[in-house]
């Protein structure tokens, strides 16, 4: 009784989603051309920004009808709300196994793909913006919640390394979705990489980062649904498994080395707390 | 999808401790907005739909009696995925079974309530960490998560087509 009780006190949280979802979901898949591309807004980026401007954190006005208690209750229900999300995505591996097992070994390899962000965002970090240790917490890992344990261990979290990594969370948190969504319709677009590929990859995220990647792509690919779809959360559920060991014991110790390479003064501090 | 319990227990990743009635209660409420979604988005009648998501709930449901119950760590979201694996196997009984109820559930209108909630439940704490961090950070995030999706791409597609 006390669990339905308290779930009606939170009346308001659950009507503006309802609000929210039903408003995204009316207004529907669009597209925006770009150049030879194409960038595709999906509703569960309009839900993300109509629940952004809900929030009182946010837009100040917004606190009459949602108080601090909806925003602190809202935290916990984002992992519950993905799950069906997950379990629908089981149910497409079943079915296709053994293109799965076929696509084993890309499928194994690409998990190394974590180490793209150590290509593209640490020289980027370190040599155009002039970053100190942060870049070293904000470049080795998609900085999810098992990188965040990873760094919290060895530095601490009011670290440079720390705030690195938060911000990295923070923003992929904010625009994660946007930007994997952008990437795989652009990608999809441009007809470089093959399908399977660009499916495997959307599995590298969180959850809410594989949804808007798999959606973007499958709507830019709709004859190749079911197969994006079962490649990208066989990815996803490797994510799970391997992603924390890769940025652990590659990426950690790959991007401290080469931090300390490119700034051999600045190489005492921090060194395993 | 918050950083508390890693910031809290630094040391290792701690086990998720499940409240398992307000859990089922919560996902019950999402399941309701995702069943009035998929009226929106699919042609299923509101029966169809009702199966399906009912059966989505009972993949969740039983994937949160695993994370919580069985001795060794996984994340509840991983039981899901296992779960929705292993009712769909094709050399099993049920497949077919479990296959009518889920098959036509969209999964993108699945996603929409959980981006609804994330949009309301971003903290003073996160705004203020984007406002300290300045526009570097920001900029380097943008890579890191770009990043990340390109090299995967890039080694998922090279191992393909060498393997043919």
């Amino acid at each position: 009784m006390r669990t339905v009780r308290s779930a009606v006190s939170m009346w308001r949280l659950h009507v503006a989603v309802l609000v929210i979802v039903i408003a995204a979901q009316f207004i529907g898949v669009q597209q925006i051309p770009l150049g030879t591309g194409a960038i595709l807004l999906l509703p569960l980026l309009y839900a993300f920004l109509l629940g952004v401007l809900l929030n009182p954190n946010v837009i100040s006005r917004a606190s009459a009808i949602i108080r601090q208690r909806e925003v602190q209750a809202a935290s916990p229900i984002i992992v519950i709300a993905i799950m069906p999300f997950i379990a629908k995505f089981g149910t497409t591996i079943g079915p296709a196994i053994e293109e799965i097992i076929e696509a084993g070994p890309a499928l194994l390899l690409q998990e190394l793909g974590n180490l793209g962000t150590v290509a593209l965002a640490f020289p980027i970090a370190v040599w155009l913006l002039k970053m100190g240790r942060e870049s070293i917490g904000a470049t080795f890992s998609v900085a999810r919640e098992p990188n965040i344990a990873i760094v919290a261990d060895r530095y601490g979290l009011k670290s440079p390394e720390g705030t690195g990594v938060m911000g990295v969370y923070v923003v992929g948190t904010l625009f994660g979705t946007l930007i994997f969504a952008v990437m795989a319709s652009l990608l999809a677009s441009l007809d470089v990489f093959q399908p399977e590929a660009l499916a495997m990859a959307c599995g590298v995220g969180s959850g809410s980062m594989m949804a808007s990647c798999t959606g973007a792509l499958s709507e830019s690919l709709p004859e190749m649904g079911d197969t994006i779809l079962a490649l990208a959360g066989a990815s996803n559920l490797l994510t799970y498994a391997t992603g924390m060991y890769i940025s652990l014991f590659v990426a950690l110790p790959l991007v401290e080395r080469l931090y300390n390479k490119a700034r051999p003064d600045a190489a005492v501090a921090g060194k395993d707390g | 999808m918050s950083a508390d319990n890693a910031a809290v227990n630094p040391t290792r990743i701690s086990r998720e401790k499940i409240d398992v009635l307000p859990t089922l209660r919560d996902l019950a409420l999402v399941s309701i907005l995702g069943w009035a979604l998929q009226l929106i988005a699919t042609e299923l009648t509101p029966w169809e739909a009702l199966g399906g998501m009912a059966g989505l709930y009972a993949l969740c449901a039983g994937g949160l009696f695993l994370a919580r119950f069985v001795p060794f760590y996984l994340p509840s979201v991983a039981w899901i995925s296992l779960l929705g694996i292993a009712a769909t196997l094709p050399f099993t009984p049920w497949d077919q079974a479990v296959l009518n109820l889920v098959a036509e559930i969209d999964f993108l209108a699945l996603s929409v309530p959980c981006l609804a909630y994330a949009g309301l439940a971003v903290s003073r704490r996160e705004i203020d960490v984007v406002k300290k961090s300045g526009w570097k950070l920001l900029l380097v995030a943008v890579f890191v998560l770009a990043g990340t999706y390109l090299g995967s791409a890039v080694i998922a597609d090279v191992v393909l087509r060498i393997t043919g």
